[in-house]
């Protein structure tokens, strides 16, 4: 099964959020037809919202004119595609790795967005091409 | 997302439901403080009610416990769904915030 989702910059609605509910039709959508064990809906909902978010609102947003994302579920595996012409980032090595065996006190607030989507996708792929980011990621019910 | 709370001598016990994310996140944290007062001493976050927390709601939840922790009250989590305890364990939080079973595990602990 596959399904598509073509997100414009400057958002057409008021802010960067009003995307999620549509992020999270297209699973429950998915989900419900594949039979999606619950924490397959969860992690792909949560990488998803971290990616969009993050291309839609960090750094230098003023080139990003689209997001395509692309998903396509196979084998019990959900596959992400996701496209944009914003400003190079790429995930697996732009953000710092977040220290998670920190005690409560000294853990920072940050950087947990895109360690989440580092640890529960797999066989992730970047490259900058035609002047956008291709990302593309795997993520199974359980790890 | 719904919240609710029941107060019984020095035990808060606030129930919040729904989705909770970038969306909503700071209005969490909002609500989430405006129920504490300053006689409560140990506050018990029930989520069982909660179908979706990103990395948004995991930093209200962070904020909340590290300022509760300053304050040395306590603070747990319990009734996690299988879905919300999947990224409690994915991104360590349950090594850092004490979770529960249960309202009543949560209460004794």
């Amino acid at each position: 099964m596959q399904r598509s989702l073509h997100i414009p910059h400057p958002p057409e609605r008021d802010h960067p959020s009003d995307v999620l509910p549509r992020i999270e039709d297209m699973l429950n959508e998915m989900a419900e037809a594949e039979g999606w064990p619950i924490t397959l809906t969860m992690r792909a909902n949560l990488i998803l919202e971290e990616l969009v978010l993050n291309t839609l609102t960090y750094g230098d947003t003023s080139g990003l004119t689209e997001i395509d994302l692309k998903l396509e579920y196979q084998d019990h595996a959900l596959t992400i595609r996701l496209i944009d012409d914003g400003s190079p980032f790429n995930p697996l090595t732009d953000a710092p790795e977040p220290d998670v065996t920190l005690p409560l006190a000294e853990r920072p607030i940050g950087g947990l967005g895109v360690y989440l989507v580092r640890t529960m996708g797999e066989e992730l792929e970047y490259r900058r091409e035609d002047g956008r980011n291709r990302l593309k990621l795997v993520v199974h019910p359980e790890s | 997302m719904e919240f609710s709370h029941d107060r019984s001598g020095d035990t808060l016990v606030v129930n919040a439901s729904g989705r909770v994310d970038g969306s909503n996140a700071s209005d969490f944290l909002e609500s989430l403080q405006g129920m504490f007062e300053p006689g409560d001493q140990k506050i018990i976050l029930d989520l069982g009610g909660l179908e979706y927390i990103s990395s948004a709601g995991l930093r209200v939840l962070l904020m909340a416990a590290q300022n509760l922790d300053k304050q040395n009250k306590s603070f747990s989590i319990c009734s996690l769904t299988e879905a919300v305890g999947d990224v409690f364990r994915i991104s360590g939080f349950d090594q850092i915030i004490n979770v529960f079973p249960s309202v009543a595990d949560a209460k004794q602990g």
